[in-house]
């Protein structure tokens, strides 16, 4: 991640949970702001260009949703995360719907939170338009959708295809369940089962089996991060 | 205090309407009629009188005046002329003829008139009397009249009975309707009697039954199966909390004791470390069932109706066993989906993935090792029908409608993962979907079966 562009702005009332906040993202190589009001939110947006704003849905003065309105009415372009302790499904959709990149629900791990933003702050980079992805001898081909290491072709489901393209396109960032769940799946709630986890060894069979190096690491507590050694 | 609130009722206030309205309309109806009868009455006299003259001038016509006095006289002496007056004056207003002693005062000359005639015989109360004159060829007037005395007492008769009537169906009209509204009063009072007695002590009252199988009987039994279904939810949901205590109360009293003893130990970076990660991991179970409540009340208070789209529920469970897939082949299990490729059903997605998902992983953690999870998806005669069927160790017939109660564990079950919450989100989904759910002994294991009544046009509506 360049470091010219870490700038993350932090929207929450509560001081202990912002100044934790700011603490770890700190910690991580952010240069973090932080508003404790919609008013404050609105005003700090408008003054410098974030990577990320992580919002609160429920502030003191102004809605968390109409701030984020407000400011894609401005014409502000900037990635919100959503973090909320309102994490009814509804209330998610809402979220995303009023101009929400992404949505945590609290209590959430840091480690979640971390993996989010990397991925949000990518998102604001250019993608570059290539047909094949490629990580040491890995070889993700998105157009005839197979896989292959060296020159030997990994059998894949279509499923087992998308979760590691997604886990190739975040490469060398931590992915986790949910995003998993999200991201290959469509799906916005967690089936509370290690059910992602067995889906995710299989594919890790299927691609480090007998091969010179793994791939596919597992990150405890969190869930998974594709990267070549080295 | 009846009283007060019988006047305060609004059905009082809509009898008074009521009796206004009929009132007035009685009473036109009986002016009406009163009317009519006044003027006939009338018309039939003015018409007798108006013959008279005719006769009279008739007989001058004939044979002059001479003739016109005697056919006078002749009325005078015939009784059933008694109530008619004559007189006939010449031209300086003397008295022909006749049976009044002057010309009126007030008589006109020609046409219509009423006056007051002296009695005959003198009585309290001159008779009125109504008259036609008129001119004779040869200058001499011509009066003829009738008392119209009867008349008036028929027509004030035919008032006074008007009146009367009136004021007796306003009387009974309105002391029927304060005894109609007392009673309606009074049944509502009861219920307003109950509703404070379970607001101060409990849901065990009643509202009493009159046995009348009326339409307050009917409502009292109503309110009262309302209170009875309020009840049972109240116990599920006592029930509930219960369990929740104890399932939340087990990793928070691990987390207590190990920190607990963490604090009087000596700091140690490694043990430090297990036991933080140990905790962290017990509180996320902790909020996972936090969450999985949150999300069951959320499917039954019906919010997310606006989230229904028409889906493919065999493409749906598709993808279920293709998440699973890898879980079952784990435990030797054979998953595999039959039926029809192409089952529409308006619904969420969503939660008809959390659904299936709960079945299937439901099915192959208490399937038997090395056996088969069948999922059946075809449309069905009234709707869509999903199946899952497993062969291991099944349910018995006595759990069946336990096991969708929320954190309800099977005794044999209560050591594997989980957290009893997988059948009773399975339940809430198929309620909002308006399916039924059906276990089913599958000899060996169980089959359980989701029906969706509504075709994908209904529920669209619905």
């Amino acid at each position: 991640m360049p470091g010219a562009h870490r700038r993350i702005l932090v929207v929450e009332d509560d001081p202990e949970t912002a100044g934790q906040l700011v603490e770890q993202l700190t910690t991580s190589g952010y240069d973090v702001d932080l508003a404790a009001n919609g008013r404050d939110a609105l005003n700090q947006g408008a003054a410098r260009d974030y990577a990320v704003i992580t919002i609160d849905r429920m502030l003191p003065d102004i809605d968390g949703i109409a701030v984020m309105r407000q400011m894609r009415d401005d014409g502000i372009a900037v990635p919100f995360l959503i973090i909320s302790a309102l994490g009814e499904v509804d209330d998610r959709v809402r979220g995303l719907r009023a101009g929400g990149d992404d949505y945590l629900v609290k209590p959430f791990s840091f480690v979640e939170l971390l993996a989010r933003l990397e991925a949000l702050g990518r998102r604001s980079e250019t993608v570059a338009k290539e047909t094949i992805l490629r990580v040491g001898d890995l070889a993700v081909d998105l157009i005839s959708r197979t896989a292959s290491r060296g020159n030997r072709r990994i059998p894949l489901l279509p499923k087992e295809f998308q979760l590691l393209e997604y886990l190739v396109r975040n490469e060398g960032r931590v992915v986790s369940r949910a995003m998993l769940l999200q991201h290959v799946w469509d799906l916005h709630f967690d089936p509370s089962t290690n059910i992602i986890d067995v889906y995710v060894g299989r594919v890790r069979r299927k691609v480090d089996d007998q091969q010179a190096y793994p791939l596919i690491h597992t990150i405890r507590g969190i869930g998974y991060c594709l990267r070549a050694p080295g | 205090m009846l009283l007060a609130k019988t006047l305060r009722s609004s059905t009082f206030r809509l009898a008074l309407i009521a009796i206004g309205t009929f009132g007035l309309i009685v009473s036109v109806i009986f002016a009406y009629v009163y009317w009519s009868t006044v003027s006939y009455v009338r018309s039939r006299s003015d018409r007798a009188i108006m013959t008279e003259q005719a006769n009279l001038r008739d007989a001058y016509a004939r044979s002059g005046r001479d003739a016109v006095i005697a056919l006078i006289g002749r009325r005078i002496a015939d009784k059933s002329f008694a109530d008619h007056v004559y007189l006939l004056v010449d031209p300086t207003s003397a008295v022909l003829a006749g049976n009044l002693s002057g010309w009126p005062a007030n008589a006109a000359d020609r046409g219509w008139s009423e006056f007051r005639a002296p009695a005959r015989p003198p009585a309290s109360g001159d008779p009125l009397v109504r008259i036609m004159t008129g001119t004779l060829p040869n200058g001499d007037r011509l009066l003829v009249g009738r008392d119209i005395g009867d008349i008036d007492d028929f027509t004030a008769q035919i008032r006074a009975a008007g009146i009367a009537v009136v004021v007796l169906i306003a009387v009974l009209a309105a002391s029927a309707s304060i005894g109609v509204t007392r009673r309606t009063v009074g049944r509502i009072e009861s219920i307003n009697a109950t509703s404070r007695a379970i607001m101060f002590s409990g849901l065990d009252q009643r509202i009493p039954l009159r046995g009348s199988h009326d339409e307050w009987d009917r409502v009292a039994e109503n309110l009262n199966q309302m209170l009875d279904r309020i009840e049972t939810l109240m116990g599920e949901v006592k029930q509930a909390s219960d369990n929740i205590a104890h399932d939340v109360r087990t990793p928070l009293t691990r987390m207590r004791g190990r920190l607990e003893k963490a604090y009087h130990r000596p700091r140690n970076g490694e043990n430090d470390a297990a036991l933080i990660g140990d905790t962290i991991a017990d509180l996320d179970t902790v909020l996972a069932m936090f969450a999985s409540i949150t999300r069951i009340s959320e499917i039954e208070t019906r919010a997310r109706k606006d989230a229904f789209r028409t889906v493919n529920l065999a493409e749906i469970a598709g993808e279920v066993v293709e998440l699973y897939d890898a879980a079952a082949e784990r435990d030797t299990t054979r998953l595999e989906l039959t039926g029809d490729a192409e089952v529409p059903l308006t619904g969420d997605r969503d939660l008809l993935f959390d659904a299936i998902a709960n079945l299937v992983d439901n099915a192959i953690k208490h399937g038997r090792a090395g056996g088969r999870v069948i999922v059946t998806c075809r449309n069905g005669g009234g709707g869509a029908v999903m199946s899952v069927a497993d062969d291991g160790s099944g349910i018995p017939a006595s759990q069946h409608d336990h096991v969708f109660k929320r954190f309800y564990r099977l005794e044999q079950s209560r050591y594997t993962p989980g957290n009893g919450l997988g059948l009773s989100l399975v339940a809430a989904v198929a309620s909002l979907h308006g399916a039924t759910i059906e276990l089913r002994d599958n000899s060996p294991g169980l089959l359980v079966t989701l029906c969706f009544h509504n075709g994908p046009q209904v529920a669209a509506n619905a």
